[in-house]
């Protein structure tokens, strides 16, 4: 009885112990968005300043005499006292006692500089509204739903109609031709950067239009491709050779079989590419260096740094590009994390 | 079951539904790897394409003795080395953390682990530089600082520059960690049963059920890593823009000459030595997988 009381103490404090090592991982790993959250809001004062705290605060003024003063800590015999500094003087200053200004000026011995200013926290956001000052959002938003919606189109019918051919039929070479699909995967971007980007500028003329952002595309992903097959295969041939007794074609298999039982992962499949989109600056700044107003959110954000750059603007920048992936990941959580899944890489 | 007429007519289908897929890599892939071969033999300049003249492999010469390459090629292998192995612990202690039963919210931890890899570059970037500046950042004023530790020498010293680079490494590990949770969420509860009950402890279920059942996924995961290092980008798109200095290497390079000097011929060189070197790491790879990746039988 009591052996087995102390093992259940045991217990619950493993399982205690667990869920602070991994709440503790968890903060340290993202403490960097902490300071970018706070940076964003912090006021412009205050980074040229170093005594000011690492939270968004600004120094406290007081009204005196219709004037505003700022707040300072001042040692005295008896103790600190927080006075407003009205007449800065290298060896002696003048301060009021706000609480009780009629008393007059009080004078104190020492340099004014060696004082610590009174600090109170203070959010602004500024850093953003300049940026919806200098970006034309609606025109922005626009160019960003037509890339992200076109390319999301093409690559998951692409995908899907791809993924199915490779796991249900007996392709000719099929194996092969997988293979070579896993190879270009690894392959390195720059091989074919070079003379795709002489066809499109040169032969194709799509300098400044969103052709090239777009019309790749629309021939699949391989990476997408994979996961698909990969999940389209565990569905049962069972279920697929009933149909096709009852005379229905590939299409309607599709649809009415394969889909049906494999969604998640399409749906999956569709976020990885949205988030993939979303994020791609390369591409958009190479090809649409030449038209500043079709950039997508996130390149023209990039375009635009020159303008505004701040250590406050940068951080609110980086809190603008990220809020609509992040809203998306996280109303996708429940079957997004178990939407990949991989298992026999078969060769 | 059915006949061979019907086999034949089957894969003519499906020959038509992977077609988009061939169409695109023979325009997309095929093309422009042969061009680029045909391209690093010639002294093809995008400023005076009309000059074009084919050269042999003067390029491949040139880039023998080029001193620059050679130090940002290997810079990259070395960048690869420390980042892969690293990405891939993290990836599989947190993805082993949490499967643990008795966390609190671990679709939650999962989906926080996994945001900072959605993150547009832009933002990534801009963050970790403000983070690790070296007066106004946190990284000294509220970690290095209070624990005692050397300040970070900020990001235009070589040593603070890769330390950055291995640390911006780690938050690239959602895609890798998004397969290895799933795959650690499909091993069967029924293994873990049996060893519970021949008396095998946590450390011994990872080692011989955990790990070689998931062996497929860390494959997959670590070729991620390894194309992700070497410029590639895998569900996860990390670069800001070609020319911009964070990225590997190699990657810095092959873009200084590509759209600083427009030397195609030459950057497309480069490339291809890219390749071969990234193709015999992958190739490797694929044959060391034998031994040590756990196929289950279909």
């Amino acid at each position: 009885m009591s052996t087995n009381f102390s093992l259940k103490i045991w217990d619950s404090i493993g399982k205690i112990g667990i869920n602070l090592i991994v709440l503790l991982v968890v903060v340290i790993y993202l403490f960097p968005i902490s300071y970018m959250a706070l940076t964003a809001v912090k006021d412009e004062a205050q980074f040229g300043d170093p005594n000011a705290p690492v939270w968004p605060s600004r120094k406290v003024e007081m009204e005196y005499e219709g004037e505003p003063y700022p707040l300072h800590v001042v040692p005295f015999e008896d103790g600190n006292r927080e006075l407003l500094l009205v007449q800065p003087r290298r060896n002696a200053s003048q301060f009021i006692d706000p609480a009780e200004p009629e008393s007059g000026l009080i004078e104190w011995e020492g340099s004014w500089r060696t004082l610590e200013p009174v600090y109170e926290s203070y959010f602004t956001f500024e850093a953003f509204s300049d940026w919806f000052e200098i970006l034309d959002f609606r025109q922005v938003g626009y160019n960003t739903l037509v890339v992200v919606g076109l390319t999301e189109i093409g690559v998951v019918v692409v995908s899907v109609l791809v993924a199915y051919g490779f796991a249900r039929f007996p392709i000719p070479y099929g194996n092969v031709l997988f293979l070579i699909l896993i190879g270009t995967i690894i392959l390195p971007e720059k091989i074919t950067l070079i003379p795709t980007y002489f066809a499109f500028i040169n032969l194709f003329e799509w300098q400044g239009t969103w052709w090239p952002l777009i019309a790749p595309h629309f021939f699949g992903s391989a990476v997408l491709i994979f996961l698909l097959r990969q999940n389209f295969r565990t569905i049962p041939r069972e279920l697929e050779e009933a149909a096709l007794i009852d005379g229905a074609g590939p299409m309607r298999i599709l649809f009415s079989v394969i889909l049906p039982m494999t969604w998640p992962t399409v749906v999956t499949v569709a976020l990885l590419h949205f988030f993939f989109i979303w994020n791609e600056t390369r591409l958009a700044s190479l090809y649409l260096l030449s038209a500043p107003d079709k950039h997508p959110l996130v390149s023209s954000m990039l375009a635009r740094g020159g303008f505004i750059s701040g250590a406050n603007n940068l951080q609110a920048r980086a809190l603008i590009t990220m809020v609509v992936p992040t809203i998306v990941l996280f109303m996708s959580q429940k079957f997004f994390m178990r939407g990949v899944q991989i298992t026999g890489l078969e060769k | 079951m059915f006949s061979s007429s019907y086999q034949a007519k089957r894969g003519r289908i499906g020959l038509l539904l992977i077609s988009p897929w061939v169409i695109g890599f023979v325009l997309l892939k095929l093309a422009p790897i042969v061009a680029s071969f045909v391209f690093s033999l010639t002294d093809f300049n995008m400023l005076k394409p009309q000059d074009i003249s084919f050269i042999g492999l003067s390029n491949y010469a040139a880039l023998a003795q080029d001193e620059t390459l050679w130090s940002v090629v290997f810079g990259t292998i070395g960048l690869a080395v420390i980042t892969v192995p690293l990405q891939l612990l993290f990836a599989l202690l947190l993805a082993a953390l949490l499967s643990n039963e008795s966390i609190i919210g671990r679709n939650f931890y999962r989906t926080l682990i996994f945001l900072p890899s959605i993150i547009p570059g832009i933002a990534v970037f801009s963050v970790w530089f403000g983070f690790v500046d070296p007066t106004s950042g946190w990284l000294n004023q509220l970690i290095m600082e209070p624990l005692g530790l050397p300040p970070y020498p900020g990001p235009n010293s070589e040593s603070g520059r890769n330390l950055l680079l291995i640390l911006l490494s780690l938050w690239n590990i959602g895609p890798a960690f998004l397969i290895l949770s799933g795959a650690m969420m499909g091993v069967p509860k029924e293994l873990y049963e049996a060893a519970r009950v021949d008396g095998a402890g946590p450390v011994y279920r990872m080692l011989n059920i955990t790990l070689p059942v998931i062996s497929p996924a860390i494959f997959f995961s670590l070729l991620i890593s390894l194309i992700t290092v070497f410029g590639g980008s895998v569900l996860l798109d990390r670069s800001i823009s070609f020319s911009s200095g964070f990225q590997s290497p190699v990657d810095w390079y092959i873009a200084e000459i590509m759209f600083g000097k427009q030397a195609l011929g030459y950057a497309a060189g480069i490339a291809w030595i890219m390749f071969v070197l990234v193709m015999a790491i992958a190739v490797y790879l694929f044959r060391t997988a034998d031994r040590w990746v756990f196929y289950p039988v279909e």
